[in-house]
């Protein structure tokens, strides 16, 4: 326990040195949704602005009105604004992947991480995150697959039953299952991408064989930080949800805009701060121990001393 | 006081004298036949010991001491269920009294049961057109579903059984096995009765077209070999469609079910006795006045609540609900939304007059719920159920109100869909409206609403242009276009018709048409004529475009333009505009759909000014010009917002200057979306 305390708050301090990074991390979130956002917005507003019907959307949420303009076919298909939506997400994500490696230098540095290491870093690792990626995709979708069919057996078996709540309370189990393997995989794969790095490690099958070996050795230590980290995650957005229902008036745009602005860029904060354990984790237990070659001082052979030096004589 | 004895006694020595001639002339008629067919061995090898020739007037079901209906049929009906196999025996003993003025030959009945067979019409149907619970991707045994007769007996005329012969009069689908035809030997001569004895054996599937077993759970509906409805001088008797319902005559049913003895029974009617049998069976015996239709259901789950009861114009009524367990939490919901149903349809349209209305709540994923039967409804609910979401009091609502629409106005379902589920949703939307507000009769939950006439009409425009209401169920493109025609589109019709004739006027013509055809079969005319005799209106133009027509109605503010009426002045462009400048202006409406119908147009002014303008919609597009000290803000079609078949109530109004605010406020939502999926990518992927 105090292990992992001691994981959570040194990861946590990782993340207090370099908050930088999550503003910048918020700033290119924000800029991708906003373009994927684009062509939503441009419709919404060629066909809601000079409508009258549109002021049943300000007040409240009128869904019949919601459900309207989606129909309509001069509103235009929603599924070329959902698909901008969906390509710039990616986008964030894989730039997020690219810049991940300096996140993690710069988590591991001492001192404030100067630009050039930082993207230095990034252009190092990119390849390396890559294959990493690659790796990471297939272990954790086939294991996510084979979990999911699983929980598909299990669900369709309890449907069976009589007692009405049995394959809901079934699925939440499965669900809740499927979630601790796969945040242990991620922990994996996050020892792994932290040893790429800071180990300078080109060898990538090396560091996830590393990653794994570390991971599963201290599986319950990791896993409870990253758990107790996706709680307050959790605990962000329900917080932040209850807060827009509550307190924000309907009408009220800006309002909600700063709130969810808000709540994203505290949501951000979670995974950085699982990072920052993968790191405080490496820095205490991976690192390779360093090995420094001293010389053996001659043994000193005693030789019969000839007689003590006289004393200084006084003159 | 003589003249008095004679008005009393009268009639009674009338009808007595009447039915002694009756049976003598039944009697007669079986004596007639007797050559041809003497008594023969049924098939149990015991002589057939033929019922009394006539239909009983028991009044044991309703609130009233006379018979409501024309009797026609009487169903006494002893099953057995076997729960473990699903399947029920039985003997149905059908006394038929023929008050179609001719003799009648033959006799075809409904074995509905046997559509669930992959070749039948009613599979073929749903596979292409789609259905309301399942898709048929691929079929699966227990999907199967039979109805055989074992045999049949005639009174007078002998086992006719081998004289069974399917028939298909809609689709002549020859491996459709929902309609089976009896000819008699000798014809059923005008005003006389005629008794079948039939032991029939049904295999029920699992839950289809709200009839089967689900785990241990059972829905009896359409289960029983049906006579058909002699119609307009015809049989008229369809095949099971994947998109009809029923039509049947009124009658008294005595209905036995034996079941074993955990099961909690609910059933049409009144129960009248509960008989615990040695072989840990119990029969529980139904009767029912004045319905067209028997459905019982069974499960050893059930929790029971009927200590509810409603005091109704005519009497008493007994609310028995039936809930699954896990739902128990809403028993008061339901309870209350059968009261509050009851309460306004006897206010809105006239008395309920049976003794009981049972309610319920059916096996969870099953293909039993939102279903009408006399007396009998099935609801919808789950365990999660926000008291913001009113889909369990909708459920509820619509199918109470199909014992005034399919009830006890018995119209036919096959030909008229429109008449029991679009009427029956135009009321649904009245009685929600009223006891949830018309906004949030649907939704009304963390700040989302829907109202139930939108929800109408939104399942309406989505297939407008497909079919028109007044054609056979089984005509429909799909069943999407289906419902949103049967069930959206008339209720949209008939509240846009509310905004012709006026709201009162309306709820008169509904009162009005309830009571003069309950307990009869009317047709389309008979309800859109008197719409126009209460209405005093000729209303031909709207009913031959909404009813009879598929025509689209999309009216649009096509364009407005303010501008100074001395704009050619050099001076005048330059000059600012001040409050004695005068404008010119114009609104420009067009008529985008071939519906034509009169509207309203209001202009809204700078200055506050309103103009009402009225247009008779006869051309493609029409102009309204304007000179004033202030140019147009806003102009609007259908100001009263009566019109709900507008396909597009969007382009019915436009504001010059435009006002982002809920654009703003989407692109708020759908940013937030975009990037938390950008952040939930890179949690789990990075």
């Amino acid at each position: 326990m105090e292990e992992r305390k001691g994981l959570l708050s040194t990861g946590w301090g990782r993340i207090a040195h370099n908050k930088r990074y999550i503003v910048w991390f918020y700033i290119l979130n924000l800029v991708m949704a906003w373009l994927g956002a684009a062509a939503f917005s441009n419709q919404a507003h060629d066909y809601l602005d000079h409508s009258l019907l549109s002021s049943r959307l300000v007040h409240g949420m009128d869904i019949g009105v919601l459900i309207e303009m989606f129909a309509q076919p001069d509103f235009g298909t929603v599924s070329a604004a959902r698909a901008s939506g969906v390509h710039f997400a990616l986008a964030f994500f894989l730039l997020t992947a690219l810049f991940m490696p300096g996140v993690l230098q710069g988590f591991s540095s001492t001192y404030r991480l100067p630009r050039d290491d930082f993207f230095r870093a990034c252009g190092r690792n990119l390849w390396r995150f890559i294959r990493l990626m690659i790796v990471a995709g297939i272990v954790i979708g086939a294991v996510a697959s084979a979990l999911f069919a699983l929980q598909g057996v299990i669900v369709k078996a309890a449907e069976e039953s009589t007692n009405e709540l049995l394959p809901f309370e079934m699925r939440m189990l499965c669900l809740a299952i499927i979630f601790l393997v796969m945040t242990a995989l991620r922990i994996w794969f996050d020892l792994a991408e932290a040893d790429v790095v800071l180990s300078d490690q080109n060898a990538v099958r090396r560091s996830i064989a590393t990653g794994f070996r570390h991971a599963w050795r201290n599986l319950w230590q990791l896993l409870g930080a990253y758990v107790l980290i996706t709680i307050v995650a959790l605990i962000i957005l329900g917080a932040g949800l209850v807060t827009w229902e509550k307190l924000i008036p309907a009408s009220s745009v800006a309002g909600a805009f700063v709130l969810t602005q808000f709540m994203l860029l505290l949501l951000l904060i979670p995974r950085f701060w699982q990072r920052g354990v993968a790191v405080s984790y490496y820095l205490e237990n991976m690192v390779a121990p360093i090995v420094v070659n001293t010389l053996t001082p001659p043994v000193a052979v005693a030789t019969p001393s000839p007689l003590p030096p006289a004393e200084p004589q006084a003159t | 006081m003589k003249t008095r004895s004679f008005i009393l006694f009268f009639p009674l020595l009338s009808v007595i004298a009447v039915s002694v001639l009756l049976r003598a002339h039944a009697a007669k008629t079986e004596a007639q036949a007797a050559p041809a067919s003497a008594p023969k061995e049924s098939s149990e090898g015991v002589t057939a010991n033929w019922g009394l020739l006539t239909i009983p007037d028991t009044t044991l079901a309703i609130n009233s001491s006379q018979p409501m209906s024309q009797r026609v049929v009487h169903y006494e009906i002893d099953a057995k269920y076997d729960a473990a196999k699903h399947t029920v025996d039985a003997t149905e003993v059908l006394t038929y009294h023929n008050l179609t003025g001719v003799a009648l030959d033959h006799f075809p009945f409904h074995l509905y049961q046997n559509a669930f067979h992959p070749n039948s019409t009613w599979v073929r149907e749903a596979k292409v057109a789609g259905s309301r619970d399942t898709s048929y991707d691929k079929w699966e045994s227990k999907e199967y579903g039979s109805e055989e007769i074992k045999s049949i007996e005639v009174s007078g005329q002998g086992d006719l059984t081998s004289q069974l012969h399917y028939i298909q009069p809609d689709d002549g689908n020859k491996d459709d096995k929902t309609v089976i035809d009896l000819p008699l030997r000798q014809p059923i001569s005008p005003n006389g009765f005629v008794q079948f004895r039939i032991v029939f054996h049904d295999q029920m599937p699992e839950t289809q077209a709200r009839s089967g077993w689900k785990r241990d759970f059972v829905l009896g509906g359409q289960w029983f070999p049906k006579v058909g409805v002699w119609w307009h001088g015809a049989w008229n008797c369809h095949q099971y469609h994947a998109m009809t319902e029923f039509f049947a005559d009124f009658g008294v049913y005595d209905v036995k079910l034996t079941v074993p003895q955990n099961e909690v029974v609910g059933a049409s009617g009144v129960k009248v006795s509960e008989v615990k049998n040695p072989d840990n069976t119990k029969t529980v015996a139904y009767h029912g006045d004045d319905i067209h239709d028997f459905a019982w259901t069974a499960s050893p789950r059930f929790k029971v609540k009927e200590d509810g009861v409603y005091q109704g114009q005519m009497g008493p009524v007994q609310m028995r609900i039936l809930m699954q367990p896990a739902h128990w939490s809403q028993v008061d919901r339901h309870e209350k939304i059968l009261r509050e149903s009851l309460e306004q349809f006897e206010k809105r349209y006239g008395p309920y007059p049976y003794k009981t209305i049972t309610l319920v709540d059916p096996e969870p994923d099953s293909a039993a719920g939102g279903m009408e039967y006399p007396t009998f409804i099935t609801g919808g609910t789950s365990w999660f159920m926000p008291e913001g979401l009113h889909l369990p009091e909708l459920v509820v609502e619509h199918e109470f109100g199909h014992q005034y629409w399919y009830g006890m106005v018995a119209t036919n379902e096959f030909e008229d869909a429109w008449m029991d589920e679009g009427i029956n949703s135009y009321s649904e939307v009245k009685v929600l409206d009223s006891i949830f507000g018309q906004r949030f009769s649907m939704i009304n939950q963390l700040r989302a609403a829907l109202g139930e006439r939108e929800g109408q009409r939104l399942s309406y425009i989505g297939v407008a242009d497909l079919d028109p209401m007044a054609q056979n169920a089984y005509d429909y493109y799909s069943f999407n276009s289906y419902g949103g025609i049967t069930y959206g589109k008339t209720a949209s019709v008939l509240l846009t018709l509310e905004g012709i004739i006026g709201e009162d006027m309306m709820d008169k013509v509904m009162h009005t048409y309830f009571m003069k055809y309950r307990f009869t079969h009317p047709t389309k005319e008979d309800f859109l004529k008197t719409i126009e005799e209460v209405s005093g209106k000729n209303l031909r133009w709207y009913f031959n475009q909404a009813v009879y027509g598929s025509q689209v109605m999309d009216y649009k503010i096509l364009k407005v333009e303010s501008f100074p009426v001395n704009w050619y002045e050099e001076k005048a462009s330059h000059k600012k505009e001040d409050k004695n400048t005068v404008y010119r202006s114009y609104v420009w409406v067009q008529r985008k759909g071939d519906f034509v119908m009169p509207v309203d147009i209001e202009v809204t002014f700078e200055n506050g000014e309103q103009i009402r303008e009225h247009w008779d919609g006869a051309s493609r597009w029409t102009k309204f010009t304007y000179e004033k000290k202030s140019k147009i803000e806003s102009a609007e079609l259908d100001p009263e917002h009566t019109i709900q078949i507008d396909r597009n109530d969007f382009n019915n109004s436009y504001r010059v200057e435009g006002n982002g605010k809920a654009a703003r406020k989407l692109t708020n939502y759908w940013l937030f979306a975009t990037q938390w999926l950008g952040q939930a990518l890179a949690w789990w992927g990075v």
